[in-house]
This record gives structure tokens, sequence and C-alpha cells, in this order.
């Protein structure tokens, strides 16, 4: 008998902004069945330190991740995919075709990408499949080329096809860069496949209606703005109320 | 010569993920256009922003120098196609093969900068251009490699991460000794010793004066939270220009 597989958040996207950098806070999964580890999405190479931590603090060695499943190839998503030596990456092959294209890349998509990769064991899949028993790829275009995303029971890993509750809520690509024609109809059908949602960069929430979070946050920030005292330290999420009677 | 601060490096750090924002200097010398490290993917649209903002595009950059390959300092070097990349040699040699643990170095950075224009620099200190020299500056990586400006007033001190933030010298201990504690701390100490003022690797150029450290640059940084799909987005601001502070060494 297998046991239905299970999603464990190792980071929660956000939908934040800032002015003067990209944020790409986006969500990364871990996909657990009898036997076997999969892993939706690596995140940024900003996070590399930290996804190491919170595997090991899961007690996952990274030689247990058996696949590592990109639902995409932006800056934002697939830079981490290196750190599992026994992984097989699954991706689209539209998708693949297009990170090495160097002439292709785009705002999202560093020129490096397709050679970072093809360092590693590829499956590069076409059409819509199970990849493990319980996890069902599908292909959700437009906000790249071979944007997939993964139905695990009534959950879909939805990647930038839905990038957060805010576009869902709105039934429009609002908060997606550089997406084309398609992004909308992926939207509309990645709604369609599921009743919860993990979204690219937002907690994951319940389609409803209303939409519902099933998951709170909570980001910490330290800026050194004085080098002899104390930093300036945003708290935000569930931390919130402890941190506005000390934020200016 | 004049040292143009395109982006002044951020000392930040969250739980969540790794700023990486570095300081990036355009410096135009020898009748060259350098840019002096090229940050991580999260400032690319902010760094072709302050290129045209000067008038330039990446294509106009013919010389890259980079300090090390960690990746908030390599992760923009696709920008820079056609230009010379001066690296120092022993950073593209150890990048062949990183030690296991060192998540710093990039497992493709070697093989990216070895189909580059490529120029290595010796492990030898040399003055590369009129009023620039190479500073070795080892143990945050490395073979970790600064430049100490001659602007003709005041000489600048070019240290990357040898100096991660200006509480650095404060403290008279590096931050992010990263590779090699011993050699970062002579680095640390070389470092400050080299020159009148300094550009730090994640944090703004600042003098030491009279024991404390002035800054010679500010930031403001505006994020924006959304409480979605129903809430309002809650809007925060940092800026050094609100609380310009200065501090006393120890």
């Amino acid at each position: 008998m297998n046991a239905p597989p299970t999603i464990t958040l190792l980071f929660t996207g956000l939908p934040a902004r800032a002015d003067k950098f990209l944020t790409g806070i986006s969500t990364v999964a871990l996909v657990r069945l009898s036997g076997r580890n999969l892993l939706f999405d690596t995140g940024p190479y900003a996070y590399r330190p930290i996804l190491q931590g919170r595997l090991k603090k899961l007690g996952v060695d990274p030689g247990e991740i058996d696949t590592v499943v990109l639902s995409h190839v932006h800056w934002d998503t697939a830079a981490n995919a290196d750190l599992f030596p026994n992984a097989e990456i699954v991706l689209h092959e539209k998708e693949l075709a297009y990170a090495e294209t160097p002439e292709a890349h785009d705002a999202e998509t560093p020129g490096y990408i397709g050679r970072a990769l093809r360092r590693l064991k590829l499956r590069p899949v076409a059409g819509e499949q199970d990849i493990a028993p319980g996890v069902h790829l599908v292909e959700l275009p437009g906000h790249s080329p071979g944007s997939i995303g993964a139905v695990v029971g009534n959950a879909l890993l939805a990647g930038d096809a839905v990038t957060c509750a805010g576009d869902a809520a709105a039934g429009d690509v609002r908060h997606q860069r550089g997406c084309d024609e398609r992004a909308k109809d992926s939207l509309a059908r990645a709604l369609n496949l599921a009743d919860v949602i993990y979204p690219g960069h937002d907690r994951p929430f319940r389609i409803g209606p209303p939409i519902a979070y099933l998951d709170d946050y909570a980001i910490r920030i330290r800026f050194f703005t004085d080098p002899a005292g104390p930093d300036e330290e945003i708290q935000v999420g569930s931390f919130a109320a402890k941190s506005f009677a000390s934020w200016p | 010569m004049k040292i143009d601060l395109l982006i002044p490096g951020l000392p930040a750090k969250t739980d969540h993920f790794l700023f990486g924002i570095c300081s990036l200097l355009l410096l135009r010398v020898a009748g060259r256009t350098i840019l002096f490290d090229t940050g991580p993917f999260r400032i690319r649209p902010m760094l072709i922003a302050a290129l045209n903002a000067r008038g330039l595009v990446p294509e106009d950059i013919d010389t890259v120098f980079l300090t090390h390959l960690h990746w908030d300092h390599v992760e923009n070097l696709d920008l820079f196609a056609h230009a010379e990349i001066l690296a120092p040699r022993v950073e593209f040699e150890y990048a062949a093969s990183p030690r296991p643990n060192d998540w710093g170095t990039p497992p493709y950075a070697h093989e990216i900068l070895r189909d580059m224009n490529v120029t290595l620099l010796p492990d030898e200190e040399q003055e590369l251009f009129s009023g620039v020299r190479t500073l070795l500056l080892p143990g945050h990586s490395a073979g970790l490699q600064g430049l100490v400006i001659d602007t003709g007033e005041e000489r600048a001190v070019l240290a990357s991460d040898a100096l991660w933030s200006a509480r650095d010298a404060v403290r008279g201990v590096p931050d992010v000794a990263f590779f090699d504690p011993a050699k970062a701390q002579a680095s640390l100490d070389r470092a400050l010793a080299a020159g009148d003022v300094f550009y730090p690797g994640h944090d703004r150029p600042f003098r030491l004066q009279d024991g404390s450290v002035v800054y010679l640059a500010q930031y403001r940084y505006h994020l924006s939270f959304p409480f979605q799909p129903f809430g309002q987005d809650l809007e925060l601001e940092i800026s050094t220009e609100r609380s310009a502070k200065t501090a006393t060494l120890s």
C-alpha cells in the first residue's frame, strides 16, 4: 500500500516587492511519498544555504531527493537544482529548449541557466503524466514557454502559473512579469485543477470561494544601518503585532 | 580618476534568503570603462538602469573586474559576454572544484568564465592601470583581490567582501570569514591600512575620521508586503537619510 503523498513547504513564497531589487521569494515544496522524496522548485541561489539547512532539519539528506521538478527555469526557481546528486531533474522540453537558447534570455532567465542545467541528470518531459504515484504533471504555459505544475491529491503546486492569491482573486495575471497571452488561460485552468493552490509567490490557499489562506508567514529582515549600534529590524507576518510597536 | 558608485552594497540579512546586494562600481581609466563586480541577479534591472542613467548599455562595458567568484558577484556576468573579464587566477582554478561545503561558489562559475574573454590575475600584486593596483585579500574566499585606486587626492580601497560592511572596521573583525578565518583577519587589517576611503563589499563607501565611520553615500529602500487577496499592502521604508549616523571605533 502506498501512503498518499504529503507536501511540506520548505520556503513559503511571498508576493513582496521592493523598489531597488527583485525579491524572488518563491515557493519550494518537498513532496514525500513512501520511499521517495520529490522537490518542487529550488528557489533562487540566495536560498542555497537556508535550503540546505531546512532539509537537514527535516532529516532529509540531499542524496535522498530522487526527483526535482522545475516548474520553470527563471532565476528564482531553478538555481539550486544541482544540490541533489541522485536526483532526476524534471522540466518541460520547451522550457529546456528555451534555456538552451542563449539569445532568448530575458529579464528573468539568466543566459547561463541552460549550461548550468546541462551538467545535471535531466528528464525533459512533454505532455501531462504521472511522475510518481499521486503526483501528476500538468502543462501551464504562459508565464514561461514550458511552465508546469504538479497536482498532488487535492492540491496544485502551481509554480508561477498562479503567482499569488491576488491574481487568483482577480482572475488575471497582474503580478506576472514578461508572460505571454496563454498565462491568463493557464491561471484559469490551474484554478480548476485542485481545491488548494500552492502559488509561486504566496502562501497556500483554498480556492473557495472565498479564497482562504492555509498558512501564516513570518519574515525578519535586519539592516545594519549603524555599524556601531543596533540594527533596524523589520518583522512581518505572524511577528507583526510585536514588530509594529517598535517600528517608527 | 573618479569612482562612480552604481549601486551601493546593502548590509542586510534575513532568515528567508541572502540579499547578496554588493557594491557595484564604474571606473574609467586608461581609456577603459570598467565594471567592478557584477552583482546578484536580483539587481540586474537596476544595474542596467544605473548604466543607462550614465548613457551606457552593458555592451559599453569593455572590462569587468571580478573580485571573487561568489554567486552574488558573478550572477550578471552573462550581460558582459563581449568584455574582457579580469579575475583572480586562484579563484578561477579553485572554482573548477569548490569544496563540497562551499555554497558560495556556483558549480558552473568556472565553466562559464572559461568560455569568456578572461584574463587571469596572478597571485601577486600589480599595477593594472595607471593609479590602479591590485590588493590580495584572501580569506573571505580562496583568492579574493581588491583594488587600491590613487584618485590624485586620496587612496580608495575597493575591498569587496574582505571588508563586508563598515561594522568590520568598527569591530576590527571580519563578519563573513567564509573560507579561511585567519587569512580573512589579516586581509581585513591589510585593507583598512591600505588607504583613506573604503568601499566595502556590502555597504556604502565610508571614511574613518577621528575614530568614526563617516558614510559617503546614503540609500533608501522601499518594501511592500501585500496581505493578499483582500488586505492592504504594508509599505515599509528603510532610509539612511533619515538617520544618518556615525559610529565610534572601539
